[in-house]
C-alpha cells in the first residue's frame, strides 16, 4: 500500500554550511544541511517513550524536518489548538475522539492532505476517522483484562474469558478497576458493556464487578502496579499499557474479552497550519508502514491502523482486522461518545461513591444464592441504573454535564447527578430491607 | 573486532521491536508463561521495605519524572512551566527507562538524550564554571513557540584503530562538535563539553556516602599513579561548600540539588533551589514568556522525585557465579581498574531511611575525580574539577543496559560503543590499567568483559 505524498523540495543534506568551532582533530566532519530543517510543531499528550522514538524516525526518514513537540493533556490541548494560529501548532495528534471531533465541529482542522481511501476505514464497528476528512486513526487501542495468572490459578480460578466472568463472587477484591470519572482511558469500558448486554443488564452486570472491585484512581500503570503487587488479579485495562509492562518483562498476560472495542486515536492537521507541507510529511509517515511497523516497541504496543503492519508480528499478537473479520469488535465508539461523561458519571453515583455500602450487600445476597435462596427483587435493585436509557440519551444532560466537566468546580456533580445518587442509595435501603426480612 | 555498520536507527528500532513481540502476548486460557527473559524495568523498582505510604510517594516522584511538561499557562497547573528554554519534554527522554543516553551517529540527527555545556574561561561567583553571557552553562536546543531555541550542535564522528598486544585491533571513534542555528549571536571562544546521561539506579545510596569517606579515599595512598580527588562544589540549600559527587564531574553535591538542577537546566523549570528561569540578558523573548508558577517545581515535588530516585534499588548482579565472571573479577582487582571502580562503598545515616543507613553496597566508583588524560579531556573546568578531570563512572548497571536502551554511548560523550572501547580510551592515571588489559590475552580480556556484563 502506497500513499503518495510529495516532499516538495527535498532539502538532502549536501555541502558544508557549519557555523561552528572547534572542527580540531582530524578530517572534514561530515556535511550538513545548507539550510536549517524546518519545524513541524506538534501537540501530543502521548507518553515520552512513543514521541521520542517517532521522533527519532520522523526525523530520519525526513531530515528537512525537525519536529517540536507541545505536550499537553485533551483537556488542555483543546484551548491551545483553538486559539487563531493555534498556538504555532502544525499538526494534533492524540489517543481522544472526543476532543478531535469537538474541533472538528470549531473547525480547527483542515482537510487531511492525504489520500486516505487506501487505508481501511473501519475495524469491526469502529470507524477510522471522520466522514468528512477532517482526521484520521493514527493508531487503536483495545480494551479488555490484565491478568495474572498464577494469582488466579492459586485461587483455583479460571481466566476471565468476558465480562460475565467478573461477576463471580470468588473475585471479591481481586479487580482493579480504574474509576471512569477520573481514568481518562475508562469510560468506553462502561459502554462496551452497555452496548454488549443492554441498558439494564448491562447495568446490573457492573454493578456485580464493581462489588468485587478495587477502585483505582490514576490510569497508566497503576492496575498493573495492583497486579504486579499482588493485591490483585485482573485489572481492567486499555491494552497497550498492559502488553507494554509484559514487553518489558511483567508476569503478566493480557485477555481481550468476547465483547471489547476499540479506542482510535487520530491525527488531524490545523487549519492555519505554519508548515502545511510539514505536517502533510508527519501524517504521511505515522500512517506508512514503517512508521506503522514501531507501533510494535516494547514501550508503546500500540495497534497498527494498517492490516501490512502485522505481517511480522507474532500470530498471538492481537489483530483487530481479523478480530473484526470473525465477527468480534462490535463496539460503536463513535455512537458511545456522546454519552460517556454522563455513563461515567451514573458509575460514580451508583457504584464507585457508595461502593463500601453496596459491596456487603451484593455479598449478603450472593450467599443467599448459594444456599438456595435467591431473592429476584434484592438483585434488581442492586443492580438497577437511577434512569432509563432514554433520559441518559438526552442531549441536554450531555451538554449539562459537560458544561461541569469544562468548568471552575468539574469535580462537583449537578443537582441532577447528585439525585441519581439518591435514587441509587432508596434502591440500596430497599434492597437491605429484603435482605434483612429474608435473614439474609 | 570490526566496526559494525551502522544501521538505520530506524531499522534498529524496529529490530529492537521485533526482539521483544516474542515474549508479549500470553493467550488467554494459557496460564503458565514463560516469563521474559528481558526485564526492562530493572532499573525502575524501589529498594525493598517500602511502607505503602512510601510506596505512594515513590510512585508520584516517578510519575513526576516521567512527565511530560506542559507550557504555560495551562490547565495541568501542577506540571506546567516548560522552558521557555530547554533540550528535552521529559526527565525520561534523555533517562529512558531510568537508563542511560547515546550519541547521534550522523551530525544532522539531534542529540536525544545528550547536551552541551558551556561556559567562558574563569570562574563565577561560587567557583564554578562562568556562564557564557548569551547562551549560559548549557546549550538548550529547543524553545517553545515564540521563543528561538539557541541553537543546534551536532556531532561529527573520527575513527582510528587501537591495536591490543595479541594483534586484535578495535576501531574507536570521537566526535568533534560544531554548532548551527545559532540564534543569540555568536559563540565566540567558548568552552564545549559533551555530556550523556548516566543511569539514575542506585542514587540514594551514592547520595548517603558521607564527606569524610569521600575525603578519606581521596587521602588513600594508591598504586599505579592513580590519585584520585574530591570537587568542592557550592550547596545552595546551605550556602556552603560541600563535597560534590553527582554529576559526571562531581559538580553537583547531593541528589536534591542535581535533580533541582537538571529541572532548570534541561528543561527550564524552577524550583525552590533555583528560582530563577534560565534565560540571560539577550534572551528577551525567553524572559517575557509566561511561566508556570513561582517556582515552577513546588518543594513537594521536588521531594517527591528526589524520594523517588533515592530509592531507586541499584541494579542487581547477574550470573555472578558463573566460573568466568568470577575470573574477570579478579582480573578487574588485577588490572587495577577497581583502584577507582571501588567495588565496595559503605552509606552513612540517613535519617528516617533505614534502606539507605549504613548499608554496604558496590557501585565500582569512588565518586573521585581523576585525570582521565587528554583524549578524554574536554578543557572545561567545573569547580575544582580540571579540563582533564572526570568522576570514575559508576560501572553497577552497565550490564543492563543493552536491554533498555537501544540508543547508548559509554563515556562522558558516548563515544565508546562497547565496554571494551571505553577501557581503550582510558588515560592518565589510568594508563597503566589501560596498557594492562592491552597485554591481557583473548581469555582474560572476555572474562573481565564478561565481568562487567554482570554488573
Ligand atoms: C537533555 C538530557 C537530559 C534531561 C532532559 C535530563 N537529564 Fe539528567 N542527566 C543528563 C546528563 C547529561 C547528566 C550528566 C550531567 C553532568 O555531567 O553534569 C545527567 C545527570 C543526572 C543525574 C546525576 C546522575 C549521576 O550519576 O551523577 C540525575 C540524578 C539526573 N540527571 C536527574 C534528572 C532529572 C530529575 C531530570 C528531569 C528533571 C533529568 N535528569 C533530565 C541528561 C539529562
Ligand atoms: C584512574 C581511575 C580509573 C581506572 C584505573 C579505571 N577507570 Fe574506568 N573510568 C574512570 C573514569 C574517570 C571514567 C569516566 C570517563 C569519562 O566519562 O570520560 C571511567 C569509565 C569507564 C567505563 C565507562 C563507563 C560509563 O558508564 O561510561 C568503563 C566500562 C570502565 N571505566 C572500565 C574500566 C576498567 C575495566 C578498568 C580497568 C582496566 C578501568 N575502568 C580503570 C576511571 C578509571
Amino acid at each position: 500500500m502506497n500513499i503518495p505524498f510529495k516532499p516538495g523540495r527535498r532539502r538532502f543534506i549536501q555541502g558544508a554550511g557549519l557555523l561552528g568551532l572547534n572542527l580540531a582533530a582530524s578530517g572534514m566532519p561530515g556535511a550538513l544541511a545548507k539550510s536549517a530543517p524546518q519545524t513541524v510543531t506538534v501537540v501530543t499528550s502521548y507518553a515520552d517513550e512513543f514521541v521520542s522514538r517517532i521522533e527519532a524516525a520522523f526525523e530520519k526518514a525526513y531530515p528537512q524536518y525537525r519536529l517540536r513537540v507541545v505536550w499537553r493533556m485533551p483537556n488542555d490541548a483543546a484551548p491551545y489548538l483553538q486559539q487563531p494560529d493555534h498556538g504555532g501548532a502544525d499538526v494534533y495528534w492524540s489517543a481522544s475522539p472526543r476532543t478531535f471531533a469537538r474541533l472538528a465541529r470549531d473547525n480547527t482542522w483542515r482537510k487531511l492532505p492525504i489520500d486516505s481511501g487506501a487505508l481501511p476505514r473501519q475495524v469491526g464497528k469502529t470507524e477510522l476517522g471522520d466522514a468528512a476528512g477532517f482526521y484520521t486513526a493514527s493508531e487503536i487501542a483495545g480494551f479488555g483484562f490484565a491478568v495474572s495468572p498464577p494469582a488466579l490459578t492459586q485461587r483455583g480460578l479460571p481466566l476471565p474469558a468476558d465480562w460475565t466472568d467478573l461477576s463471580d463472587p470468588r473475585l471479591a477484591g481481586l479487580i482493579a478497576l480504574p474509576v471512569p470519572a477520573r481514568v481518562g482511558f475508562a469510560p468506553p469500558m462502561v459502554e462496551i458493556v452497555l452496548q454488549a448486554y443492554g441498558w439494564q443488564r448491562g447495568w446490573a452486570l457492573w454493578s456485580e464487578i464493581a462489588a468485587n472491585a478495587k477502585p483505582i484512581e490514576r490510569g497508566s500503570t497503576f492496575v498493573t502496579d495492583e497486579i504486579a503487587a499482588g493485591r490483585c488479579a485482573i485489572g481492567l485495562s486499555i491494552d497497550f499499557f498492559v502488553n507494554s509492562a509484559i514487553a518489558n518483562g511483567a508476569a503478566l498476560s493480557f485477555i481481550y474479552p468476547r465483547h471489547t472495542g476499540l479506542n482510535p486515536a487520530h491525527i488531524a492537521v490545523t487549519r492555519n497550519s505554519p508548515n502545511p507541507e510539514g505536517a502533510a510529511a508527519f501524517v504521511n509517515f505515522l500512517l506508512s508502514l514503517n512508521g506503522q511497523k514501531l507501533l510494535a516497541h516494547p514501550d508503546i504496543r500500540r495497534l497498527p491502523i494498517r492490516p501490512d503492519a502485522y505481517a511480522g508480528l507474532p500470530t498471538r499478537q492481537f489483530n483487530p482486522f481479523a478480530a473484526a473479520a470473525e465477527g468480534g469488535l462490535q463496539f460503536d465508539s463513535d455512537a458511545a461518545r456522546p454519552r460517556l461523561a454522563t455513563s461515567a458519571s451514573l458509575f460514580q453515583q451508583m457504584l464507585i461513591e457508595p461502593l463500601a455500602e453496596l459491596t456487603p450487600l451484593w455479598r449478603r445476597l450472593q450467599a443467599a444464592e448459594q444456599a438456595g435462596k435467591p431473592l429476584p427483587e434484592v438483585r434488581r435493585l442492586l443492580g438497577a441504573p437511577p434512569i432509563d436509557e432514554a433520559a441518559a440519551n438526552d442531549p441536554a444532560l450531555h451538554r449539562a454535564i459537560g458544561l461541569r466537566l469544562e468548568g471552575e468546580n468539574p469535580a462537583i456533580p449537578t443537582p441532577q447527578e447528585l439525585a441519581w445518587g439518591e435514587t441509587a442509595a432508596r434502591n440500596r435501603h430497599a434492597a437491605r430491607k429484603l435482605l434483612d426480612e429474608a435473614g439474609a | 573486532m570490526k566496526l559494525k555498520p551502522t544501521l538505520s536507527r530506524l531499522s534498529r528500532l524496529a529490530a529492537f521491536g521485533a526482539l521483544f513481540a516474542h515474549f508479549v502476548h500470553a493467550p488467554a486460557g494459557h496460564a503458565a508463561e514463560t516469563p521474559a527473559v528481558i526485564d526492562r524495568e530493572v532499573l525502575s523498582r524501589p529498594l525493598p521495605g517500602l511502607s505503602a505510604e512510601e510506596e505512594e510517594r515513590f510512585r508520584r516522584g516517578r510519575s513526576l519524572f516521567r512527565q511530560s511538561w506542559v507550557i504555560a499557562p495551562a490547565n495541568d497547573v501542577a506540571v506546567d512551566g516548560l522552558g521557555p528554554l530547554y533540550n528535552r519534554l521529559a526527565c525520561i527522554s534523555c533517562h529512558a527507562k531510568n537508563g542511560r543516553g547515546g550519541a547521534p551517529d550522523k551530525p544532522e540527527e539531534r542529540m536525544q538524550s545528550m547536551l552541551v555545556r558551556l561556559s567562558l574561561p574563569g570562574r563565577n561567583a561560587q567557583g564554578g564554571p562562568l556562564p557564557h553571557p548569551a547562551y549560559g552553562d548549557q546549550l538548550n536546543e529547543e524553545g517553545i513557540p515564540g521563543v528561538p531555541g539557541e541553537g543546534r550542535a551536532h556531532l561529527h564522528w573520527h575513527h582510528k584503530q587501537a591495536r591490543l598486544a595479541d594483534g586484535t585491533t578495535v576501531t574507536l571513534r570521537w566526535p568533534s562538535l560544531s554548532f548551527s542555528e545559532l540564534a543569540y549571536g555568536k559563540l565566540g571562544k567558548t568552552l564545549t563539553s559533551l555530556r550523556v546521561s548516566p543511569h539514575v539506579a542506585g542514587l540514594g545510596l551514592l547520595d548517603a556516602v558521607e564527606e569524610k569517606t569521600l575525603l578519606a579515599l581521596a587521602a588513600e595512598k594508591k598504586p599505579d599513579g592513580v590519585r584520585g580527588t574530591v570537587n568542592l562544589v557550592y550547596d545552595k540549600a546551605t550556602g556552603q561548600p560541600a563535597v560534590g559527587r553527582f554529576g559526571l564531574k562531581s559538580n553537583m553535591p547531593n541528589l536534591r540539588q542535581q535533580i533541582a538542577g537538571a529541572f532548570v537546566g534541561d528543561m527550564g523549570i524552577t524550583s525552590p533551589l533555583f528560582a530563577q528561569e534560565n534565560c540571560t540578558a539577550a534572551q528577551t523573548a525567553c524572559a517575557a514568556a509566561p511561566h508556570g508558577g513561582q517556582p515552577e517545581l513546588s518543594a513537594t515535588q521536588l521531594d517527591e522525585i528526589s524520594f523517588y530516585l533515592a530509592n531507586l534499588a541499584p541494579p542487581p548482579r547477574r550470573a555472578s557465579d558463573s566460573p568466568q565472571v568470577r575470573q574477570g573479577e579478579a582480573h578487574f582487582a588485577e588490572l587495577g581498574c577497581a583502584t577507582c571502580h571501588r567495588p565496595q562503598l559503605i552509606s552513612g545515616e540517613v535519617a528516617g531511611n533505614p534502606r539507605l543507613s549504613r548499608q554496604s553496597f558496590a557501585p565500582y566508583t569512588d565518586l573521585l575525580l581523576h585525570d582521565m588524560g587528554p583524549q578524554l579531556a574536554d578543557g572545561r573546568p567545573d569547580h575544582r574539577a580540571n579540563g582533564r578531570q572526570w568522576r570514575t563512572a559508576p560501572l553497577w548497571g552497565l550490564g543492563v543496559l543493552t536491554a533498555i536502551n537501544e540508543q547508548r554511548g559509554l563515556l562522558h560523550d558516548g563515544r565508546a560503543r562497547t565496554a571494551e572501547e571505553a577501557i581503550l580510551w582510558h588515560g592518565g592515571e589510568a594508563e597503566t590499567a589501560r596498557r594492562r588489559y592491552i597485554k591481557a590475552d583473548r581469555t582474560q580480556r572476555a572474562a573481565l568483559l564478561a565481568f562487567l556484563q554482570s554488573l
